[in-house]
Parts: structure tokens; C-alpha cells; sequence
């Protein structure tokens, strides 16, 4: 019961630190749902981010992948009420005084201020999920051709990430 | 916005930043605030399940079968495959976003440092962001230069 108690708070702990969009929080989550507590491995980790990518909703559903390794379905639940529900308590308390504030002159400077704050974070968590999934030369090859195909516009995300499933399927990736 | 027209444009900017700078998954908040927007507390609960339990009922779904290995041997390499192309699409996505974002130089230093010190250096998240987004207001304080 108690490590329950420890992935509903890590998850809580976790969502706080989601500014700037989810991607940002992924290396502090790694570090601790796979080096602290080791609910889940770094290879499971990578391929829980993907198939949350693959589901519609937000990507940190992942929450739920991570807590169902860890205590099945009530882990899956508890990690995701964490995830999601103090910080929509706060949005909704914030978001009418925040249109008050708006224009401003220092609510401007903290909008303008924490953008790239939120951005090298998310550079950060594609960093340390390129760490896990990029192991080999073709996984490599497969996500720089998908990131040039996806620049194009010219085909949907899902698909170009269900093809490289199949390519790396077809080659042994 | 485009379809249904609740909301103008501009409104719908105003709240993406918004839910983007609160903490929470951008997608969520976003959700609550558009629903609060709309139709108040009862707007905001709604839409919030809405954006989570489908998702949430599949990704259960999901996990179950990766940790039962129910799928066939093959499932490995399909993952990395997968993940890899994941990747590039984050990649792809980072990109966009943040070109509208890093246009002065301090914009670039504070993110470059962010990346630096969370990335690489895999420094705790927390400490960083107390810092960075300390260093960032001041830089970006009302008066100042970029």
C-alpha cells in the first residue's frame, strides 16, 4: 500500500512540474518511475510514451501505462487522478483571475518569460526519449525519415508511426 | 473554433498560452479552460473527462496486452520502430513550436541553459525550472530590452 501511496504522489509531484506541455516533465518522470522506483524498465518506459502518442487524449495518459505496471488497475487509476486532477483544480481557480490580470505589464513578462523555459524542457524530453528509443542504426534512419516525411505535412503522424512499426517490424529493429 | 464557432480565434490563443503556463498536461488544461470558458464548472468537468477516459479506457487497454506479451514475438521490434518514429515526430513538433518562441537572444539562452542543465547535465527538474524561470522573469522583466 505504501510504494501505491508513492506512485500516486510522484505522479502528483510530477504533474506540477508540466509547464511549457507534457514532453518537458519526461526526464524528471524517467528518473524516478525508472531509476527511483523502478516501476517500469527504461526500454518499457519509451515504448509506454509511444503507445500514449498512439491513443487519443494527452500523451501523459502515460501515467496510467506506468501505474498499471506497478499495481494494476487502481495503480493505473490513482497515477492518472494524480496526474490530472490537482492541476485541473488549479487551471480552473487560475484561468478567471488570469483574465484579469491579462494585459498587464509583468503577467505579460511572465507569459513571454516561462515560453522558452517550457521549450528547453521540452527539448529536454525529446533528448531523453531519443537516449532510449534511438539504440541502433536503423532506429536512427527510421526517426530522422520520419521527422523529414512529418516537416512535409504531407501524411498524417499516425500513420508515418504505425509504417516505421511495420518497417522496423519487416527488419528486426 | 473553426467549426463551431464557440469561441473567437483570439480567445482560443489566449487560452492555449494560458494552458501551456499552468502546470498540467497542456491538452487538459487547455480542455477546462475552453469548458470553463463555455459553460462554467459543469463546462470544465465535462470536458475534462471527455479529453481523458477514452483515452485512458484504450491505453488500459493497451498496457494490459504489452505486459501479457499478447501480442506475437514480433512486438518488439515493432515498439522500436515505433518509438523511433515518435521521436521524429516530437522532434518535428519542438521545432514548430518553438520557432515562433526563440526569437531574441535571451529566449534562446534561457531555453538553450533549460535544455542543457535538464538533458544532458540531468540536473532535477524542480531546482531547474525555480532557476530558470527566476532568471527568465527577470530577463524578461517590463522595461527591459530583449
Amino acid at each position: 500500500v505504501s510504494d501505491l501511496l508513492w506512485l500516486t504522489w510522484t505522479f502528483l509531484w510530477l504533474s506540477l512540474l508540466c509547464v511549457g506541455g507534457g514532453v518537458g516533465v519526461i526526464p524528471e518522470m524517467q528518473r524516478q518511475v525508472v531509476e527511483n522506483h523502478q516501476w517500469v524498465t527504461a526500454r518499457e518506459f519509451v515504448d509506454g510514451y509511444t503507445l500514449a502518442q498512439l491513443t487519443p487524449g494527452p500523451n501523459m495518459l502515460i501515467a496510467a501505462f506506468v501505474g498499471y505496471r506497478a499495481h494494476g488497475v487502481p495503480g493505473a487509476l490513482l497515477a492518472t487522478l494524480a496526474m490530472f486532477l490537482p492541476t485541473s483544480l488549479v487551471t480552473v481557480i487560475v484561468t478567471d483571475r488570469w483574465q484579469r490580470w491579462r494585459g498587464h505589464r509583468w503577467a505579460d513578462a511572465v507569459e513571454r518569460a516561462l515560453a522558452p523555459v517550457g521549450m528547453g524542457l521540452m527539448a529536454a524530453g525529446v533528448y531523453t526519449l531519443a537516449r532510449s528509443a534511438l539504440h541502433d542504426v536503423l532506429t536512427v534512419a527510421l526517426a530522422l525519415t520520419a521527422a523529414l516525411v512529418l516537416a512535409t505535412r504531407r501524411a498524417p503522424p499516425m500513420l508515418v508511426v504505425l509504417v516505421a512499426g511495420l518497417v522496423g517490424w519487416l527488419l528486426g529493429a | 473554433v473553426v467549426r463551431r464557432r464557440w469561441l473567437r480565434s483570439d480567445e482560443f490563443v489566449q487560452d492555449y498560452t494560458l494552458a501551456q503556463l499552468l502546470p498540467g498536461p497542456t491538452v487538459s488544461n487547455l480542455a477546462i479552460t475552453l469548458g470553463h470558458r463555455l459553460a462554467g464548472l459543469p463546462g470544465a468537468t465535462w470536458a475534462l473527462l471527455a479529453v481523458i477516459v477514452p483515452g485512458l479506457v484504450v491505453l488500459l487497454a493497451l498496457a494490459i496486452l504489452y505486459f501479457a506479451r499478447g501480442l506475437a514475438p514480433g512486438t518488439a521490434s515493432l515498439m522500436h520502430g515505433m518509438a523511433a518514429a515518435v521521436v521524429g515526430l516530437l522532434l518535428v513538433t519542438a521545432v514548430r513550436l518553438m520557432r515562433p518562441v526563440l526569437v531574441t537572444t535571451r529566449a534562446v539562452v534561457v531555453a538553450a541553459a533549460t535544455f542543457a542543465a535538464v538533458g544532458p547535465l540531468r540536473l532535477n527538474t524542480a531546482a531547474v525550472l525555480l532557476v530558470a524561470a527566476g532568471l527568465s522573469v527577470w530577463l524578461h522583466r517590463p522595461g527591459s530590452r530583449p
